[in-house]
Order: C-alpha cells, then structure tokens, then sequence
C-alpha cells in the first residue's frame, strides 16, 4: 500500500512535469550531457585529448576534427566531451553542498531566531564583506590546487548568499499557523524544518540552486583561468573558454563550442529547476 | 479526584515589546469540567488566543498554575509534557493556513499519530486515520487530495480531525468557524458538538462571536484586555450581564430581525486601549460610561455575585 | 415616482482565461432609489463583489467580460463607457469602501491627502486648496475624528480609526450611490456597532443611497430598506427587509441561511446548516442553481431554470413559487407555523 503510494506519487509527479514543454526540452538536453559526460571515454578516448599535434594547430572545424583543434594541435571535440565531466562535477557538487550547508544555516536562523539568528547572521555578514572570487582565491591558495580543493573553495564562495536567501524565505514559512499546529501535536524541531517550513519554501530555493550551477561552472572556470583550478592539460569547458580568449579573432571556433556547451547546459539546468518547482507544488497541480 | 478536568489559578502570560510588557493574560482563574465547554468571548487583542496557546503549552506561562487531571503542565518538564500533550490538542482558525499545503489530507491527519509513535505499524496509521475521516465526515476518496483542492468547511474538517486522532480530551477551539461561510459554519459547529458527545469531550472555545459561543458553551467567560471580566453559565450571563463590558458587547451584535431595523442603539465610544504596560484599575475604564474615580485607583477582583456569577466590578453587584 | 439611483437589468458578468470559465453574476436585476439602503447578502463566491466592481467599471480588464444586461445611473447606461468618463463617476458619483481598512489606505500618504485626493481630482466647484483643506476638516469630523489628525499617516490609527478614514474619502464628494463591500466584516462588533450607525446617520444625512455588501443577516437587518440574497449568481429573492424577514414564503436557500445560524434569543441545541456546497462556478447546474443542495427539490428542478415570481415586490427565484394553489398555501401555512396572518414580526424561526 504505502509502496504503490510512493509509486503513485512518482507517476503523479512526472504526469504533471509532463505538462510543462519547456521543462521537458530542458529535461532531454540535461540528458545529453549528463550522458556525455558519463560515456566519455566511448566517444572518445582520452588520449585524444592530450595528444599534440604540431601540424593541426589552431584549424577549424573538419571531419577529423568535429570542433577543430585548440592552439597545440588538440582535438577540441575531446576536450569538451571530456571537459563536461569537470565541469558538471563541479557545479552539480558545488551547488548542492552549497544547498545543504546554506540550508542548514539559513534554516536554522531564520527559524530558532534569537542569539541564533544573531551569530549566524553575523558571522554570513563577514562574508559577505570579502568579494566571493577573492574567497575562493583564499581557499585555493590556502588549500592548494586541486579538483577537491577547487569544490571546497566554490562552495565557500556560494554559501553566505544562500543563507540569505533560505534564512529570509523561512523567516516568513516559519510564522505561518501550521507551524504552530505541528507544535502543537508535538512535532521536534528538525521535522518542523525538514516537512513543514523548507518544502513551503522550496520555490526560490530550487531556483537559486539550479541557476547557480551554471555560475558556479564559470566561477571554476575564472579561477582556471588564474591557474588556480583545474591544472593544464586537463580539460574544463571555463578553462577551455579562458584559453580561447588569446585566439579570439584567429580561431573562434576554440571559443564557440565550449561557451555553447556552458550555454546550454545552464539553459537546461534552470528549465529543469523551473519544471521541479511547478511541479513540486500541490497547488499548482493540473 | 475533582471533577474539573482543567484548572486554571491565576495564569499570567506577558510578553516583551519594544514598548514595556504586554499583558496578554493578565490574572486567569477558572475550571472546566469533564465533558463542558467554556466559551472565551472578547474582541481582538483581549488576550483569547494566548488564554488558548497558553494552555496547551504553545506559550510557557509567565505565572500561574494549569491543572490538567490535577497536574500542573506548567511545571513538568519537556520530556513529561510529552506524554501529556496528545491529551491536549487545538483546533485552530484560519483552515487556509494552517494545513501544510504540501502535504496530503491523509498525511495531514497521520501526523500527529507519527510524531507521538503511537501506532505499532502503517497498518494501524491507515486504519485509524480512515476512521477519524469518516468520523469527522470526510469522503475516504479525498485522503490523497491536497488542502487547496478543498472548500473552507473541508478543509476545516481536516483541521478537527488532526486534533481529535491523538484522541484527546481537553480540545483547545481557537475561532474554528470564523473563517467559514453561515451555512458551512453550521455544519463544523454540529460536528463539534456532535464529537463531543461522542468522545466526551472538554472543550475551551474561544470565539469573537456571541451568538456562536452561546450555543456551543456551558459557561462564557468575557475578556477585555487580558483580564476575566465576567464569568457565568451561558444562560444566565445572556439574560443577566453585569459588568458593563459584557452590556456592551451584547447590545452591539446586529440580530438578524426586523424588530433590529434602525434601532438607535447606545453604542460603546472610544476603542480598546493598548495591553502594553496597562494602567493600575479596571482595564475597561476609559470606555465605561459608569467610570468613577474609585475605577482607577484598585484592582476589581472576581465576586461572586450569585452561584457561579463571577463580575469583576463594583456596579452590578 | 422617487428618484432612482441605479437601475440593473439582467447583467451577466463572467471571467474567462484560458482553462476555464466563471460565470459570476448571471442575470441579476435590481433597483435602488435615493436614500435607500440595499443589501447583498450571500456567501463567498455568490457574485457580490463581482456585482459591485461591475457597477464601478473596476473588473479586471483582462479576464472579466459583461456579457449582458444594462447598468443605468441616474438613467445612463455606464456600462459601455470608456476609462475617461467613468473616472468622471468614480468617487464623485459612486464611491466605494472596501472590507479591509488594512490595505485599502496608502501607508505614505497621510489621511488628510488621501481624503482630499477625490476633492481635488473631481474638483467641479473650482474650490481653492483652502477650501479643499477644510472641506476635508470637515469630513473627518462627521467620521468621528478630530480635525487634528489628518496630517497622521494610516498606520497611527487603529482598524476602526482607518475604516472611518476610508469612509471619510469615499463620502467626502457627496456621492449619490455608496458601495460598501463587508465594511464591518473585519472589526470587532463594538466598533462595528459604531460604524454602521455612523454610515446609517450620514446616509440620513446625505440622502445617499448605499448598496451594503455582507454576509451577516444581522448586519443587514439593521441598516438595510432591501435585501437580495444572492446564490451563485442570482438573486433567488428579493424584497424589503419585511419581505425577507417575516414574509410568508421564501426561496429554501434563505430558509437555509436563517437556519444555520445560531440564534441569541432561541435555544435550540442543534443548528439547521444546508448541507453541500456552493455549485462549481465554472460548472454550474443546468436547472435551478440550488437543486443539488435543496431540500425540497423536485424533478423539474433539475433540468428548468426556474423564473422568477413576484408578489407586491417580493420577487422568488423558485419553482415551489408556481404552485399556488391551496394544497400549497396550506403547506406553506402548516410548515411555518403559526405565521401567515402576515403580521408576524419575528424572525423565522429555527425549524427542527
């Protein structure tokens, strides 16, 4: 019984994410490249990626070279295949520890109030002060270059304006009566904020996350650039943007595909959290 | 054992402003017994509500004592509320906001049974939730419908359902029709009363409206700015009122008869005075038409004026 | 013949968007002459408001159509009238006090500029902003509040204040016709008690004719000449406060209303609520609006729209109205007790 339930909610979801065209188109491309990205290596072989080739340096597009080749004679098609795999680590991680520790933080403020309130908004302030770049350029330098290490400086970059966000939408989920119900049957705090006050909450909060995969891709991407990211010769579509910038009139094409790749990928990401959230929501169902 | 299932001596809940203390209770007294209903009238900002939230522990009480089956919940701590409280519940008014509109009505109404792990299984959650619907007269095909899909007068059947699962017996009913349309009104209202022959229920109910406490209540209690005023069966405080206030309250409900038709009427003056840091003497003072300077110097205390009859001031008596 | 105000004839309003339609009002017609007071009674979703907006030209343009009928004004049609000609009419002509004093003020305007704005727009007697400033003076005495404070802004006055203050810039133009949507509905009965008899003197006053909005059949008793209930749409009946209120026969769904609620001066342990609910406003009934929740319901309910039936200006929406004859009126007679000699002067009462 309460299987089939499960179930029934699960069709009943996907019937209503149905409905919204655009949250399905952005449904297929996600796929695309989370399929990309997980299959890599049977598109195409990661030596391709490194391997230089002196005589094809900077060529357009052709049939041996579906992207054309960067300014070291590499295949630029592989590069992207296998830079999706770094970049949506990256911002997919990113984004949900940013969610996870801003919700927690936020959710906490904005419901307990008080001294509370007070020492986690204080301390967010702070943060807030110190540009986000210039934090994760702290972190990194502090930490050391690495993929871990870049996710970790990232996410701290992300965190202080996701407490805002989540504290300030709870503050006014949290006054609402059946709040004081569920108290009054006895419900623990940490239910109160996990199964009444985040999911009424939950609009803003899915779109803030999905839109900030795609920052948090370019805030990589920045800190690439510096050489504080992902190390040469591995490949990252930010990276790849950043070493296009040199050849921007001589080979466009270095520039096009990856910025295309971030295009979409974010274009999808923010449809899809625009299909969760509407379809996520009870009241908006049919 | 008494009789009396709540007792409540001299409760007292102020809350911190900005602007000094605000007495919301300031000084309750009273009793309910088993399977009664008290009626709490007054206008807003009289300190109803809080009464209401501060029994059942929403609020921790400032001073004061509440009895409930001669236990003082005021006292016990946290871990021993909890046994208590699924023996206290609240019906609450607003049946708009105050079901989690993500959640269905099936789990609206299993929660309180979730949170207080009463239930051995999901098989029993499933039984009993199915016979509260049924008790309270939802249609069993609307457990997997969400809130918004559901008229006022539904909706608020979810709302007395969720407090009655826990199979209380002291119910807290904090304006339950007042958002609902007259006709509606009457069906939730035969309900209570219905419910609570069945399940011999205790109630407090806390309303706005005098013609609905009347025909709910045992006995009515009237208050004006955190204070009891009058306290009387409700036949007698109808055909007898006493302290001006409750004169007052009683001659400005318009009754729906002719005889009503641009009646002159003597109409109270002036609006409640704010609770905040409130001036020593009866409270309804600056409205009274009977105010005297002895009004102002000291408080009025309850006086029994016949059995039962409680007034909190001097002319009636 | 006295001066009629407003005439409605058959208007029907309905909101269209894409999914659905409403049909809000269908084909509602009444009266009012000057001076009078008309009350609206009925519950959430019978087209009160709706019927009111529609005499301000206030429908939301997008999704609102008027789909038949006439709204005459002191004879015009102000139906059809554009945006330019109706503002002519608004708040000059017929103004409007909305239920939640809370929301209908403007927080950073103080009371006094918000009770001049009308003056000041519609201003025909060429007054000087002298003249404007103590005409608003004046206004906010006759409301009950001393002149002092119309440099205050909203949020200094409390809810009853502010329902005065609202009052005070719909009345300050002297319009014709006063549109009150639940004015009391969101404060205390004392206050209550306090506006309603001002809102009754200075119609007194005035001469103004008002259309009271509300729910609460006490309300209406004591401030209304008529009374049209309405359901989903219709007026089922209407007539002078009498007529409702002791008249010898009614539509069910007014005995209904009577019945459930709970009386002051009776004692009955149990309350007659009409079970059911409102008919689907996108989905209504193809006979009579009421059937699927009446209690004397018949065959021919159920597919007929019934018309309406008119006795000395009581006007029922019913089908019971047709049988007239004596089997009836003994019917009648018998269900409702020791009434029918018409000079019964209560309330009808709560029938067990």
């Amino acid at each position: 019984m309460v299987k089939s339930r499960k179930r029934a909610q699960l069709s009943e979801f996907w019937r209503r994410y149905k409905k919204n065209k655009t949250a399905v188109i952005g449904l297929v491309i996600l796929i695309i490249i989370v399929g990309t990205a997980l299959f890599a290596d049977l598109i195409v072989p990661y030596a391709r990626c490194i391997e230089q080739v002196g005589a094809d340096r900077l060529q357009g597009p052709s049939a041996a070279h579906f992207f054309g080749t960067d300014e070291l004679g590499r295949d630029l098609f592989a590069r992207v295949v296998h830079g999706s795999r770094y970049s949506l680590l990256i911002g997919l991680v990113t984004s949900l520890m940013a969610l996870v520790i801003g919700a927690v933080l936020g959710a906490s403020a904005g419901y307990f109030g008080g001294m509370v309130d007070n020492i986690i908004s204080r301390i967010i302030d702070v943060f807030m002060c110190v540009p986000p770049i210039l934090l994760s350029l702290a972190v990194v330098a502090a930490l050391g270059t690495n993929l871990r290490n870049l996710i970790i400086a990232i996410t701290v970059s992300c965190v202080p304006g996701n407490v805002r966000l989540i504290r300030s939408v709870v503050l006014t989920a949290a006054e609402r009566d059946y709040v004081e119900a569920a108290k009054s049957y006895g419900t623990s705090n940490p239910r109160i904020i996990f199964r009444y006050v985040l999911p009424n909450a939950m609009g803003p909060i899915i779109v803030n996350t999905t839109m900030s995969i795609s920052d948090m891709m370019l805030s990589a991407a920045g800190l690439s650039f510096i050489g504080m990211g992902i190390q040469p010769p591995s490949p990252e579509w930010g990276a790849l943007l950043s070493n296009a910038q040199t050849y921007l009139f001589t080979a466009p094409h270095m520039l096009l595909f990856p910025g295309l790749c971030i295009l979409f990928s974010s274009l999808a990401f923010n449809l899809v959290g625009d299909g969760l959230t509407d379809a996520l929501d009870p009241k908006l169902k049919d | 054992m008494s009789q009396n299932l709540l007792e409540v001596n001299h409760l007292k809940k102020y809350f911190k402003t900005g602007a000094g203390m605000l007495h919301a209770v300031d000084d309750v007294s009273f009793a309910i017994p088993r399977g009664k209903t008290m009626g709490v009238v007054g206008e807003s900002g009289c300190g109803k509500s809080t009464l209401g939230r501060t029994l059942i522990q929403l609020y921790a009480p400032t001073e004061g004592e509440i009895l409930f089956q001669g236990k003082n919940v005021a006292s016990l701590s946290r871990k021993e509320f909890n046994r208590i409280r699924p023996k206290m519940q609240m019906i609450f008014q607003d049946p708009y906001s105050s079901l989690n509109g993500r959640m269905n009505v099936f789990q609206l109404i299993a929660e309180p049974l979730i949170v207080n792990k009463i239930c051995r299984d999901k098989r029993e959650v499933e039984e009993r939730v199915a016979k509260m619907m049924d008790t309270v007269g939802l249609a069993s095909r609307l457990a997997m419908a969400y809130p918004h899909e559901l008229d006022g007068g539904r909706r608020q059947r979810i709302g007395v359902a969720r407090a009655l699962i826990l199979e209380p017996e002291f119910v807290v009913c904090d304006e339950p029709v007042s958002a609902l349309d007259v006709s509606i009104q009457a069906q939730i209202l035969n309900l209570l009363m219905d419910l609570q022959e069945q399940m011999g229920l205790t109630y407090l109910f806390i309303t706005h409206d005098l013609s609905v406490v009347k025909h709910i209540s045992d006995e009515i209690m009237v208050m004006y700015l955190g204070k009891c005023v009058e306290r009387a069966p409700a036949e007698e405080i109808f055909a007898n009122p006493l302290h001006p206030y409750t004169k007052a309250l009683l001659a400005a409900i318009p009754i729906p008869s002719v005889e009503s038709c641009h009646k002159i009427r003597e109409l109270l003056q002036g609006e409640v005075t704010s609770p905040v840091n409130p001036k020593p003497g009866c409270r309804f003072a600056a409205r009274c038409p009977h105010a005297a300077e002895r009004c102002t110097q000291g408080d009025f205390p309850l006086v029994e004026t016949t059995p039962g009859h409680f007034v909190a001031c001097d002319i009636g008596v | 013949m006295e001066n009629e105000v407003l005439r409605i004839e058959d208007l029907s309003i309905l909101y269209k968007t894409d999914l659905e339609t409403v049909y809000a009002v269908n084909g509602i017609s009444f009266s009012l002459k000057e001076g009078e007071t008309m009350g609206l009674v009925g519950e959430t979703g019978a087209g009160k408001t709706t019927t009111a907006l529609g005499i301000l030209g206030l429908l939301p343009e997008r999704t609102a159509r008027v789909t038949g009928g006439k709204i005459l004004f002191e004879g015009e049609d102000i139906c059809g009238l554009g945006d330019r000609e109706l503002q002519r009419i608004r708040g000059q002509k017929i103004s409007m006090i909305f239920q939640d004093p809370m929301t209908a003020l403007n927080p950073v305007l103080t009371v006094g500029e918000q009770i001049g704005e009308a003056l000041y727009l519609h201003n025909q007697e060429n007054l000087s902003l002298k003249e404007i400033d103590a005409k608003v003076e004046e206004t906010l005495e006759l409301v009950g509040i001393p002149r002092e404070r119309k440099s205050e802004y909203p949020y200094q006055f409390s809810g009853g204040m502010r329902q005065r203050v609202v009052i005070a810039i719909a009345l300050v133009c002297n319009p014709k016709l006063l549109i009150a949507d639940e004015p009391t509905t969101a404060l205390d009965v004392t206050i209550q008690a306090q506006i309603l008899s001002m809102i009754c003197n200075l119609q007194r006053r005035y001469g103004t004719s008002v259309i009271m909005i509300t729910h609460d059949l006490g309300v209406v008793a004591e401030t209304c000449d008529k009374v049209g209930i309405m359901y989903a749409g219709e007026i089922v009946e209407y007539g002078t406060l009498a007529d409702i209120f002791t008249g010898e026969h009614h539509h069910p769904y007014t005995d209904g209303l009577f019945g459930s609620i709970p009386s002051l001066t009776e004692n009955s342990r149990r309350l007659h609520p009409i079970e059911g609910l409102m008919p689907d406003p996108t989905d209504l009934p193809a006979g009579c609006k009421f059937a699927p929740r009446c209690t004397k319901c018949m065959e021919i309910c159920k597919n007929t729209q019934p018309g309406v039936y008119e006795e000395k200006g009581h006007q029922i929406r019913c089908h019971l109205m047709k049988q007239k004859d004596e089997n009836r009126k003994r019917d009648a007679l018998a269900r409702r007790g020791k009434s029918g000699s018409g000079e019964n002067v209560q309330a009808p009462e709560v029938k067990r």
